[in-house]
């Protein structure tokens, strides 16, 4: 057990079972990493949120990497009576890039709820037991299969679509 | 336990609205009362509100792809366009994100924090000044509001003397600051800020104890503090209701835990109890922007240090109070000169959610100033395409011919059109 993972337990006040931490990574005091695969990320999550207490989610990042998408979680643990917040950077790993699914989190925090639509736009991430995945922020003539913050399409080309679409737009009556 | 409805909608035409709702209210993208485009839609039974709904996109900017194309350097220019009134507070988290990356941050002066420092508080003021006067107006106070968007131009002077601009400082580098605060600029300063509390200590004294104004937002709109736990607010809306947490004081970041000042919490929950964390906020700023004149007498040192352009592999996260609430940023480099992820989290879209719910079982007559509650302001909300034209007398331009004319235009003193 690496002495990262005893320190967030020591905070939280929980064990965290080793199997389902793929690492911990302490990037300043108080402000910890925490990777995890996606088959272990709904599990663990579970832990934070019902035996540690964390109820604020700050918001979701997605990013692509060469052959997987990150998923991030930026989630605070809140310490009322210290007004004191340890921020945790929760990654869900090893999102599979041709087939991407991963467990939404939204029983845990309703906030995930539009937050994982935000990631869904943009990088076509599906989240399994979302109760509403639809489109939130692209507009309504943006073509279903473009997933414009993917690394693949070049910022030329997120311009002619938008062009394409003001101009679509502009002709319907 | 029923199904869960998503207060983020795509539909627009009523057709999903919630059962046992008779009227339906829409309001935006292009509204009288809302400067910002978004569209609301208000379910009602007779005069009560059932369900308040969303819909947000209209304006896409891809500002987050856009940093992609773009060196770290030139993105300090782009990020503060995250929003046109906090943008100080987005250029901080941004150059405190590089520092951090460039391994620089413990070779930051005192002086150039404090600086910072200085520019936040005065952007809190004017937002927080400027936000309580259109709430008045929301409210039917029209007084309320000329009479604070007139004392708010007192530190849109002094930031204007201090930074060149009135709104959009640009004080913040990566290394430091871009300017200094000369000491003979200090007691003019000191003099107007005092003028500012004695009229902001007015502005409360309206808010708590005029009637009328009173009246329209005390236990208006309640959130209870286990939905604010639930729905995950930040900023004023969830000190408002009684959830004590501010970034600089659970998370301090530049040297809030160096100077002694009071963090302002209610537990009300009500409209009131959010405008008032707003009045007391500003008064604790200015307090904390005098603090900052008292420590920059005695502190010098160097206020810009050099970062190399090329940032260094890495990720760091990091926030910073708001005006509206806890604002989040995510960087992550791959050693070249461009970022390889920014991400940019503003804090009204935490906000929305908990706005809405808010709503439920309110009179329709209430709707404005609950919604005006959160602050909207929505380019924090969609900062995602860039739609980059302009269409005035069917003139299309692209990002680089619309350059080469402002250089021209400049250059040669010609109209731009």
């Amino acid at each position: 057990m690496s002495a990262e993972l005893k320190e967030l337990e020591s905070i939280l006040n929980v064990t965290l079972p080793e199997k389902l931490v793929e690492e911990v990574v302490k990037v300043e005091e108080g402000h910890f990493d925490v990777l995890t695969s996606a088959k272990n990320a709904y599990d663990l999550m579970k832990i934070l949120h019902e035996e540690a207490g964390i109820y604020h989610l700050s918001t979701i990042t997605g990013y692509e990497k060469e052959d997987e998408f990150n998923i991030c979680y930026h989630i605070q643990h809140r310490i009322e009576e210290e007004v004191r917040e340890v921020p945790i950077n929760f990654i869900v790993t090893k999102v599979d890039k041709k087939n991407p699914k991963t467990p939404s989190m939204f029983d845990f925090f309703e906030a995930a709820e539009y937050y994982e639509r935000e990631v869904y736009d943009f990088y076509g991430i599906y989240f399994e037991n979302h109760p509403f995945l639809q489109r939130l922020i692209l507009p309504e003539r943006w073509p279903d299969d473009v997933k414009p913050m993917k690394k693949e399409y070049s910022w030329e080309q997120m311009r002619e679509i938008t062009m394409k679409i003001a101009k679509e737009g502009m002709e319907e009556k | 336990m029923t199904e869960y409805r998503s207060r983020f909608r795509t539909l627009t035409d009523g057709s999903d609205a919630p059962e046992g709702a008779d009227h339906h209210v829409f309001i935006g993208p292009q509204h009288p009362w809302a400067e910002e485009p978004a569209h609301f839609i208000i379910h009602l039974k007779g005069e009560r509100v059932v369900e308040a709904n969303i819909r947000i996109g209209f304006n896409l900017r891809g500002i987050e792809k856009a940093m992609e194309n773009r060196t770290w350097r030139q993105n300090v220019m782009l990020v503060p366009r995250a929003c046109g009134i906090c943008s100080a507070v987005h250029q901080n988290v941004y150059v405190r994100v590089v520092d951090k990356l460039a391994g620089v941050e413990d070779q930051i002066s005192e002086r150039a924090r404090l600086i910072r420092m200085f520019s936040l508080e005065a952007e809190r003021i004017h937002s927080h000044i400027l936000w309580y006067g259109i709430l008045a107006h929301d409210a039917g106070f029209d007084t309320m509001l000329h009479i604070t968007w007139r004392d708010r131009e007192i530190i849109m002077d002094i930031m204007e003397e201090v930074s060149g601009n009135r709104v959009n400082y640009s004080i913040n580098l990566p290394g430091g600051v871009r300017r200094d605060i000369r000491p003979e600029q200090v007691p003019s300063i000191r003099e107007r800020l005092a003028k500012l509390r004695k009229q902001v200590e007015y502005h409360k004294k309206v808010f708590t104890e005029e009637a009328s104004i009173r009246n329209r937002l005390q236990d208006v709109g309640i959130l209870t503090k286990e939905d604010a736990k639930k729905t995950t607010p930040n900023g004023p809306t969830a000190r408002g209701s009684g959830l004590p947490f501010d970034v600089r004081k659970t998370y301090p970041y530049e040297m809030y835990d160096k100077i002694d000042w009071d963090l302002v919490y209610y537990t009300e929950g009500d409209v009131l109890a959010t405008t008032l964390v707003r009045v007391d906020e500003t008064l604790a700023s200015i307090a904390i922007m005098e603090r900052c004149l008292d420590q920059l007498e005695s502190t010098q040192g160097e206020l810009l240090i050099r970062v190399r352009p090329r940032v260094p592999e890495g990720k760091y996260m990091t926030r910073a109070e708001a005006p509206r609430g806890e604002d989040i940023h995510y960087g992550i480099a791959n050693g070249t000169d461009k970022p390889e992820r920014y991400k940019i989290r503003a804090p009204s879209l935490g906000n929305i959610d908990a706005t809405l719910r808010r709503m439920d079982s309110e009179y329709i007559a209430d709707m404005p100033v609950i919604l005006r509650s959160y602050d909207p302001c929505f380019s924090c909300t969609n900062r995602v395409m860039l739609i980059n034209e302009n269409t005035g007398e069917k003139l299309i331009l692209n990002q680089d011919e619309f350059a080469q004319k402002a250089i021209k235009a400049k250059k040669y003193n010609r109209p731009f059109f």
